[in-house]
């Protein structure tokens, strides 16, 4: 499903020069596999992420994510590669202050090259992390834990190949998490392959395979 | 991106900062209203003075003689020379105009529409082919009708409105109107002058009658078949042989350069001192109307920086709901066109709002002229004229200064990067 090879990605800072984020790093990730990578702050997990999903295209190596060989892409396919392939959790949620769950959910059809999903995926999406009865709820009517939910239904709305979080749970409380936890284990055992970045031991526990990120080189 | 889509997310942005939003589209509305307005100004006093001051035909050229002509040398606008005027490439036709060479004046005692009227006056006379106003004659058919018979006039318009703006006002005297004026007869004394010397011969009286207002009618006197001056001046025994001008009606107005210099090499002037007057007024309208539009239009460009002001803020504080939807598949272009919509929609406000609050000002104007000011000679109806073109300019002018103002910071939205600002580090 995932396969990265000798991926490297460098940061100008100005005085000090480059600096070297990932080196060289190898990834091999099966088809319904759930990885946790894990690290100190500042060793590029994030940045793995990003170059996962298409939003980091600063790297040299190859990375193929569900058959798609990024470094190749331009782009308006790596957009089409974001919208179709992939769905990205953040720890911040980013949801679309103003728009209803339900419009949030729907925000990947705005940009979807063909119909995309309509109204009943995006009620779907949300039935399926639990919300189905807050659809037309304001991110601020919302609590955290249901706002994280919501950014999970967005991601999943166009049924990804691959979910992509990055501190899924850094912002949530210890009961919140486990629920959000128990979701990405539920969305695994229906064969969703799940990369997460985390600190959060639970969650480094409910993944299947743990990889370890330092001084830019991952290690199982 | 879906348009339902788009609308629904420059909605949505749009009702966050109204306030900002009617600060950038009012910037637009003052340029366009301003633009609009002095355009329509502009466009109306110069039909006023291409229409009623300065009645100039674009195909016609005024032919006169030379200053300098000395017998065969040319300069002389005689018979043949007119048939080769006539002849000239370009030339449709060629009307003879004949001043009628002797003085007259015209002493009036009686009823003048209602009024008592006593006046003596000096008349000018000219004599031109009939067919030269034939198409504003309206009363009887407009050729010599032999000695002692009243001599078909025709009135000059312009006469007319000076008459009534001025002369009547002044003087208590009814207003007149071309219909009300064909018709009217008025007695002429030939060979007679308050002011110039006369022929021996002996004074003949005549009745003149209006049968028509022309705008090529002389202005200040009346104009009468070419036939009756030839007849007036032989009877007096002064030049009846010679013409005082041709007024030669070209094909198209693109001929008239040719024909005009084809007309100096035969040693005869051009007096185009009418269509001087018209050109120069008309400049004078064009380059103030020029100047205020130049104004609006800078209007519209301060317009244009306060929008790119007010989005680049925007767009720095939407980094991250901007990077969310890189993330969830938006490519460049679509955030660059988010970004521009949302400057069209001002624009469009901006562009329409003004647009109508110019035209409401013009009218209110035209209103108050109305009232206010005092009648006088071509005073119009209206001062602007609101051709279909100058709303749609003024709106997508709006549009056009809002996308220009928005294009950096579309472009600087469009370059946003999602794994910086989703990272944590955006501004």
């Amino acid at each position: 499903m995932i396969s990265v090879e000798g991926v490297s990605r460098g940061y100008d800072d100005g005085a000090r020069g480059t600096v070297r984020v990932l080196d060289g790093v190898k990834l091999e990730v099966a088809k319904g596999e759930f990885v946790a990578i894990v690290g100190r702050s500042g060793t590029g997990k994030s940045t793995l992420l990003h170059v996962l999903g298409g939003l980091d295209t600063g790297f040299t190596g190859e990375v193929t994510v569900a058959g798609t060989k990024l470094s190749k892409l331009k782009d308006g396919a790596l957009s089409r590669f974001r919208n179709e392939s992939v769905g990205f959790v953040f720890q911040s949620f980013h949801l679309v202050q103003g728009l209803s769950a339900l419009e949030n959910v729907m925000l990947p059809a705005a940009f979807a090259a063909g119909e995309g999903g309509g109204e009943a995926q995006a009620r779907e999406a949300l039935t399926r992390v639990g919300l189905g009865d807050k659809a037309l709820r304001l991110p601020s009517q919302l609590s955290g834990g249901e706002r994280q939910r919501v950014a999970i239904a967005r991601a999943l709305f166009n049924r990804p190949q691959v979910l992509l979080c990055d501190e899924p749970t850094g912002n949530l409380d210890a009961q919140t998490a486990d629920e959000v936890i128990a979701l990405f284990k539920s969305l695994n055992a229906q064969g969703l392959t799940i990369i997460a970045v985390t600190h959060e031991d639970r969650l480094r526990e409910a993944a299947g395979r743990v990889v370890s990120l330092t001084d830019g080189r991952l290690s199982t | 991106m879906k348009r339902a889509a788009l609308r629904k997310l420059v909605r949505l942005q749009l009702s966050r900062d109204r306030r900002g939003a009617f600060s950038s589209s009012f910037g637009i509305a003052i340029g366009v209203a301003s633009l609009v307005f002095f355009v329509a100004l502009g466009l109306g006093v110069g039909r006023v003075v291409r229409e009623k001051i300065f009645p100039v035909d674009t195909r016609l050229v005024d032919v006169v003689p030379s200053q300098l002509a000395i017998g065969l040398f040319g300069g002389k606008l005689d018979q043949d020379a007119v048939d080769r005027l006539a002849r000239l490439p370009g030339v449709q036709r060629a009307y003879r105009k004949m001043n009628v060479r002797v003085p007259a004046v015209s002493f009036y005692d009686g009823d003048f529409f209602g009024r008592r009227l006593r006046m003596g006056i000096e008349v000018l006379a000219v004599g031109v082919d009939p067919d030269f106003v034939r198409a504003d004659v309206q009363l009887g058919d407009f050729s010599d009708p032999g000695v002692g018979k009243p001599i078909p006039v025709v009135a000059a318009s312009r006469l007319i409105e000076i008459y009534n703006k001025s002369f009547a006002p002044a003087r208590s005297l009814p207003q007149l109107s071309a219909t009300m004026l064909v018709g009217f007869s008025f007695p002429v004394d030939w060979n007679r002058s308050f002011v110039a010397s006369v022929a021996p011969g002996k004074v003949t009286s005549s009745q003149l009658q209006v049968v028509g207002v022309s705008d090529r009618g002389l202005l200040a006197g009346v104009t009468v078949p070419l036939a009756v001056a030839v007849r007036l001046n032989q009877e007096a025994n002064v030049d009846a042989a010679t013409f005082t001008g041709v007024a030669l009606q070209a094909a198209s107005p693109s001929d008239i350069p040719a024909i005009v210099a084809a007309v100096k090499d035969m040693g005869l002037r051009i007096d185009d001192q009418e269509r001087r007057m018209s050109e120069n007024a008309g400049a004078a309208v064009a380059i103030t109307t020029s100047a205020m539009a130049l104004l609006s239009a800078l209007i519209c460009l301060l317009a244009a920086f306060n929008i790119a002001h007010a989005l680049s803020a925007a767009v720095r504080a939407r980094e991250r709901e901007l990077g969310v939807m890189r993330a969830v598949g938006a490519s460049r272009a679509d955030i660059f066109r988010l970004v521009l919509a949302e400057a069209v929609v001002l624009g469009l406000g901006g562009g329409l709002l003004g647009t109508i609050t110019a035209i409401l000002a013009a009218l209110g104007v035209d209103m108050l002229a109305g009232h206010v000011l005092p009648e006088f000679p071509f005073k119009p109806d209206t001062f602007f004229l609101v051709p279909a073109w100058l709303p749609l300019l003024g709106v997508a002018l709006g549009v056009l200064a809002a996308v220009a103002g928005a294009w950096l910071p579309a472009r600087r939205a469009s370059r946003i990067d999602p794994a910086r600002v989703l990272a944590g580090q955006g501004a």
